[in-house]
């Protein structure tokens, strides 16, 4: 019975066996950028079967540990999307660790299939250990370069995800112990029936709520649990910071949506509960990630702020539980469809800094001066994703956040899209700030900034990306709202 | 099927933009002719497709095309519709954009040769033409406004190509503030529409008016805003200041703008929101008015002009008076018609200039001379295209421009007269500038700046070059006599249709036209005796008429008037400074205030980030206790 | 008898992990903590969770504390013990308020309670319950997929740079 079911994890088990492959390859193997080329391959046989199982009715397997649904199917897509993205802009990056690009690329399609089932986990234990698997693969990445920075980088992100991960644990076992259960669904018919009316009758379920809410909130980097954000982004090998800020955070949302709208989500006094303490730590996350982003002067540290104050734009989606008007799903998709957005977005902007940071050897903002010069088409991408990021046209940003804020009107969190435009204009400032310096400051010297056309080809997709979901979302709307389906209404 | 096409003949020039700037600019720089290809190629098909258009919107019932509306994005019970439409109007203006752009885009292909900007000017070329393609097929506000906007600005970035040349790059400024006045009154006329009516849509607006719920005061301010727009980007009298400065850029941009893309769009507005203007006598008298004005107010400064583009550049300021007097006065039809024959005769008579230049060096006319010889084909369409906006029948400007003195003769006499007027001094500036440049001797080209440019360098113009002027010259004998049965009139919505001989030489038993053609002809008669004959001296005749003169060649100072006076004395040293003295002190403080509180705010929260492990880790317990109290608090 | 032995392993537990916080000398800490680990493979056996408690002493005290005390022998400057930090205060406010709150939840939540009585041996139990049917079969391998990524994890950090 299970054997029968090996094929519906064929994107997981295709990856990692490509995964396998780079490590063996690697021994035999003196020309790197081959493994970089298996790499890609894999991801692209992984998508493959991910695109292939799409149509495919929704069904839980392995003892309902992992759900084959349009949901999982899209987040994966996604994710691999972005890695794929990662591994080609790492291009101009892997010559620094010369002789470990096996396991660089191995560990980064390990931390994919990790993440990958992590956004399919039905199951409290599944959750946990995809979790792990990932979490592990990216304390190492976030320490490949070895130097003093990103091993201390490497360091606060394992020992804060330890914390992070004994938080969540604790949250789980609350939950497990109120209910006697691990799998989601089974989870979700016992709360449907507790006999009580509010979620201070029993603390137990509250804690556990609020233990579960600051573990993944690590992940996605919520405050109060953002603070290893920074330090680890500004330390971290610019790709794989890319690569946290996007798939780690991305997985981070599917394992939130999933354990809170299927688990928890069915009484309504509960979801309209954990609804609002989305809503405060949204606002709060956005606000702070906003205004403390405003006095960087390191690009990536600054990226790192602004990709806080985005996983609170990302939050008011959670925040749209209870009675709404029109389309009740309407939170989710936009949450999904800021996702899409958000990813091409920022890898974009990331991708960017790669190169340019490469050849001034510096992430200092006021380093950028006069890029617009040396480095034009970098430069052109670079403003592109960061107007896509303020969120102006016509640029992916601008639907996302109209998606997301009218589902916020919808539900009546009018208060919540009043502060995030509000926060939208102050993080213009600090966005346009870099578009400035880039175009009107004066070149520091004439030398041109060469890249990679491996680099150029990702950068050139996020861009493509930016644009198509600015210029014609229709179908990705459709996507975002297919694969929220699952929730019902 | 058909419903695509409209989609498709405004895509195709925006994918050449795209191709261009994306694929071939960064990639195949070194292969420079290929963005042209692309260009030609796209522009090419989509002029193949408007054809198609004209005869579906021929056959179509009430000349209206049914274009279902795409939803762009449906999110919950939000729906953002784009659509675009397609009726007489369009498809003529459709017409004209295509034949002209793909004419200069051939013609460029010889211009620009070598010019190291290539994939950049044929990529802003393309995404002109698109945005004009989009604004005339554009069925609500928004959308057009848009395109507007658009074509604005690849004007600026086409009038600056040459951006290294601070003239080229003042122009482009100029071109784009001096435009942007007249769309601050247009972007009003739709805020206000959209707030008395609640739509953008045009055709719901058009009903709105006809069907006399929009009406009075509210009708007729809106409309002197669109008004207001449309005198901006048509280079209308007092907004006309940037149109003769736009000559900056290369020769084939203003060929594009001065037929058929940035000034035509301003013409082309009023006619769209007729329905409107029609309503509205205040309105309507405003435009011919406006127009009859400026068209001998151009004129006169065109009279006097030593460099041939400036020449033309006041010529197209006048003519667009012309249209904007037909429109006032006669309607829709007579307004266009007179657009879509000006915009084949004055696109040959831009690449006709070009076409000097290419071998002379210079646009001052001073310099020419004697150029028939060396350059035949130049000669002989320049000439057919002056023929033709003088007015000599049976040429294409006679025909349209009998009509807008017939209607205006009926409507207000003293435009009639001031037309007339303008009748004789067009045919006079044409041929002082033929006879000036192809005339005569050769009086040495630019070799002032570049040595011995010798006459034996002279040359006719490459046949890429040559062929698009050839075109033009057939379309600027034989687009006239499109409405020679009245067809055209009755497409656009009114007039009846009789047969083509007796239109043809019917008209010639009027008196009227016999009028204009011994104006035009007289006009012709003394440019010759000055400039060709020499029976008369130009100089004495400048002398005696000195103040004159000057008042024409200093272009009645409203450079000086719009630099020195509103911009220098009114705006910066009165506005400005009050201004920035309400700025400094009252604004910025409270800027200030705020910025610096947001900046304080981030500095405080930055210490927090103190790179130690153990408040990181603090701070996740803080928040789960903070998070559980808040809710014993307040849940 | 298991209640008393429950508060006496509780009170020696809660004893150790004080004496692995307090305690400045870094050695002598994590020899607190392998006593920790023992006593909490006692609470374990309290519990009828033979099988979680051989694992507890095998891993814990086996492998983990052995891996601690080399790693301290390593560590240079190892015997000045751990510097204190400004945070003491916030951070036994914080982690009083933690405790109250933790035990305010235990307490006052209904909790539901098993009326079946413990299995005896769990080892065939825990066995179908990690590889047959309706188990947890799927999670076992993904950890193994796990210890891959941090075996190759550890190949990397400890590679010369």
């Amino acid at each position: 019975m299970i054997v029968s079911e090996l094929h519906l994890m064929t994107p997981e088990l295709s990856l990692l066996g490509f995964a396998l492959v780079v490590i063996l390859l690697d021994l035999f193997i003196k020309q790197k950028k081959v493994l970089a080329g298996v790499s890609i391959a894999g991801l692209i046989v992984s998508a493959g079967f991910t695109l292939a199982m799409w149509g495919a009715p929704t069904i839980d397997i392995f003892y309902a540990m992992l759900a084959v649904d349009r949901f999982a199917l899209f987040f994966k897509f996604l994710l691999l999307a972005a890695a794929g993205l990662i591994i080609l802009a790492s291009q101009d990056y892997v010559s620094k660790f010369e002789r470990f690009q096996g396991e660089y690329y191995a560990l980064v399609l390990i931390s994919a299939v990790g993440m990958m089932l992590l956004t399919a986990a039905a199951d409290l234990i599944s959750i946990y250990v995809a979790l792990e698997l990932s979490g592990i693969s990216l304390y190492v990445l976030a320490s490949f370069l070895k130097d003093q920075k990103s091993t201390e980088a490497g360091l606060k992100y394992l020992l804060l995800g330890a914390v992070a991960s004994a938080v969540l644990l604790y949250g789980m076992a609350l939950v497990f112990g109120l209910t006697g259960k691990t799998c989601l669904l089974c989870i979700a018919d016992v709360v449907e029936t507790m006999p009580i009316a509010g979620l201070l009758d029993n603390p137990a379920l509250l804690l556990g709520i609020i233990l579960l809410a600051a573990g993944f909130g690590f992940k996605i980097a919520c405050v109060p649990f953002q603070m290893w954000v920074p330090d680890v982004y500004e330390g971290a090998p610019t790709p794989i910071t890319a690569y946290l800020s996007v798939a780690s955070k991305a997985a981070g949302f599917a394992v939130i949506v999933r354990v809170f709208f299927v688990a928890l989500g069915a009484p309504s006094w509960l979801s309209i509960d954990w609804g609002i303490l989305f809503a405060i730590l949204s606002a709060i996350t956005m606000t702070l990630g906003n205004v403390v982003a405003i006095v960087q002067t390191n690009i990536k540290r600054m990226l790192g702020y602004s990709s806080i104050a985005q996983a609170g734009y990302l939050m008011v989606g959670l925040a749209t539980v209870g009675v709404a008007v029109g389309a009740d799903a309407l939170g989710r998709s936009g949450l999904l469809f800021f996702l899409m957005s958000y990813a091409v977005t920022n890898l974009g902007a990331f991708i960017a800094v790669i190169a340019i940071s490469n050849k001034i050897d510096s992430d200092l903002i006021g380093d950028y001066t006069g890029m617009g010069k040396r480095a034009p088409l970098l430069a052109v991408a670079l403003t592109l994703c960061l107007v896509s990021l303020i969120g102006l046209p016509p640029t992916a940003g601008l639907i996302a956040k109209i998606y997301i804020f009218n589902a916020a009107v919808h539900h009546g969190l009018l208060w919540l899209v009043i502060v995030a435009v509000i926060n939208s204009c102050i993080s213009a400032y600090y966005y346009l700030r870099v578009v400035k310096v880039m175009w009107l400051g004066a070149p520091v010297s004439e030398e041109k900034v060469p890249s990679s056309w491996a680099l150029r080809a990702s950068l050139s997709l996020c861009c493509l990306g930016v644009l198509l979901l600015g210029v014609i979302p229709g179908s990705f709307v459709g996507m975002a709202e297919a694969a929220v389906r699952i929730f019902g209404s | 099927m058909t419903y695509h096409i409209p989609w498709i003949v405004f895509l195709l020039p925006l994918f050449s933009f795209i191709i261009i700037s994306f694929i071939l600019r960064p990639f195949l720089n070194y292969r420079p002719k290929l963005g042209g290809y692309v260009t030609i190629g796209a522009i090419g098909a989509a002029c193949a497709l408007s054809f198609w258009l004209l005869v579906e919107v021929l056959s179509a019932p009430g000349h209206k095309l049914e274009i279902p509306d795409i939803q762009w994005l449906l999110i919950g019970d939000l729906s953002i519709h784009i659509g675009l439409m397609v009726d007489a109007l369009t498809a003529v203006m459709l017409i004209v954009v295509t034949i002209v752009s793909l004419t200069v885009q051939i013609y460029s292909q010889g211009y620009m040769h070598g010019d190291p900007g290539y994939h950049r000017y044929y990529a802003f070329m393309s995404l002109f033409t698109a945005c004009m393609l989009g604004l005339v097929m554009a069925d609500n506000l928004v959308f057009l406004y848009l395109f507007w906007e658009g074509v604005g600005l690849c004007s600026y970035l086409l009038i600056g190509f040459w951006f290294h040349r601070p003239a080229a790059a003042d122009a482009a400024k100029k071109a784009f503030i001096v435009t942007r006045l007249g769309d601050f009154g247009f972007l009003a006329a739709i805020l206000f529409l959209f707030y008395k009516t609640g739509t953008f849509d045009i055709g719901e607006l058009h009903g709105l008016a006809i069907a006399g719920t929009l009406t009075g005061t509210t009708l007729t301010w809106v409309a002197i805003g669109i008004f207001a727009g449309a005198v901006g980007k048509s280079a209308q009298f007092p907004l006309h200041v940037w149109l003769p400065d736009a000559m900056e850029g290369p020769t084939p941009v203003s060929a594009l703008i001065h037929a058929a893309t940035m000034v035509a769009a301003g013409v082309f507005l009023v006619a769209r929101f007729f329905p409107l203007f029609e309503n509205s006598e205040m309105a309507l008298t405003s435009v011919a008015v406006i127009g009859g004005f400026t068209a001998i107010f151009a004129a006169t400064m065109g009279l006097v002009m030593t460099d041939i583009k400036r020449v033309l550049a006041y010529s197209t300021i006048s003519q667009l008076g012309y249209m904007m007097l037909g429109l006032g006065a006669g309607g829709i039809a007579i307004g266009i018609f007179h657009l879509f024959n000006h915009a084949f005769f004055k696109a040959l008579l831009f690449l006709g200039a070009g076409s000097v230049n290419h071998s002379t060096g210079t646009f001052d006319m001073r310099e020419m001379g004697g150029l028939r010889k060396a350059m035949p084909w130049t000669y002989a369409t320049f000439l057919i295209a002056s023929l033709s906006i003088a007015g000599i029948w049976p040429l294409s400007g006679f025909w349209s421009k009998d009509e807008i003195l017939v209607s205006s003769f009926a409507n207000n006499p003293i435009l009639f007269y001031l037309a007339m007027i303008t009748v004789f001094m067009t045919a006079f500036y044409m041929f002082r500038a033929v006879f000036l440049t192809f005339g005569g001797e050769y009086r040495g080209g630019a070799s002032s700046e570049h040595g011995s440019h010798g006459a034996h360098q002279l040359h006719e113009s490459p046949k890429v070059m040559v062929i698009p002027l050839v075109v033009l010259a057939a379309l600027s004998i034989f687009s006239g006599w499109l409405n020679v049965t009245g067809r055209f009139d009755e497409f656009l919505g009114h007039g009846e249709v009789h047969s083509f001989t007796q239109g043809f030489f019917g008209i010639l038993t009027h008196p009227l036209p016999w009028i204009s053609l011994i104006l035009a002809g007289s006009g012709i008669l003394l440019a010759y005796a000055m400039y060709s004959a020499k029976w008369l001296s130009a100089e004495a005749i400048g002398k005696a008429f000195s103040p004159f003169y000057a008042l024409f060649s200093r272009k009645y100072w409203f450079d000086e008037l719009y630099e020195r006076v509103i911009v220098g004395r009114v705006l910066v040293d009165g506005l400005f400074a009050g201004c920035g003295f309400f700025d400094s002190r009252g604004v910025d403080g409270a800027v200030n205030g705020v910025a610096d509180g947001t900046a304080a705010a981030g500095r405080a929260l930055r210490q927090a980030q103190s790179g130690q492990l153990q408040v990181y880790a603090m701070a996740i317990a803080v928040g789960i206790v903070a998070i559980m109290v808040c809710f014993y608090l307040f849940g | 008898m298991f209640d008393i032995v429950f508060w006496i392993l509780a009170a020696v537990t809660v004893g150790a992990a004080l004496a692995v916080v307090f305690l400045r000398d870094v050695f002598r800490a994590a020899l607190c903590l392998v006593f920790l680990f023992f006593t909490i493979a006692g609470i374990y056996i309290t519990l009828h969770a033979d099988f979680l408690a051989v694992v507890q002493v095998l891993i814990y005290v086996g492998a983990i504390s052995i891996l601690i005390i080399v790693a301290i022998m390593l560590t240079r400057e190892v015997w000045r013990g751990s510097p204190s930090g400004r945070l003491r205060i916030p951070a036994l406010v914080v982690g009083l308020l933690l405790l109250g709150m933790l035990m305010f939840t235990a307490m006052s939540t209904k909790w539901h309670i098993s009326d079946v009585p413990p299995q005896e041996p769990t080892t065939t139990a825990i066995g179908a319950g990690l590889f047959g049917d309706g188990g947890f079969l799927l999670p076992v391998e993904i950890a193994a997929v796990l210890l891959l990524a941090a075996v190759l994890g550890a190949i990397v950090l400890i590679r010369e740079k």
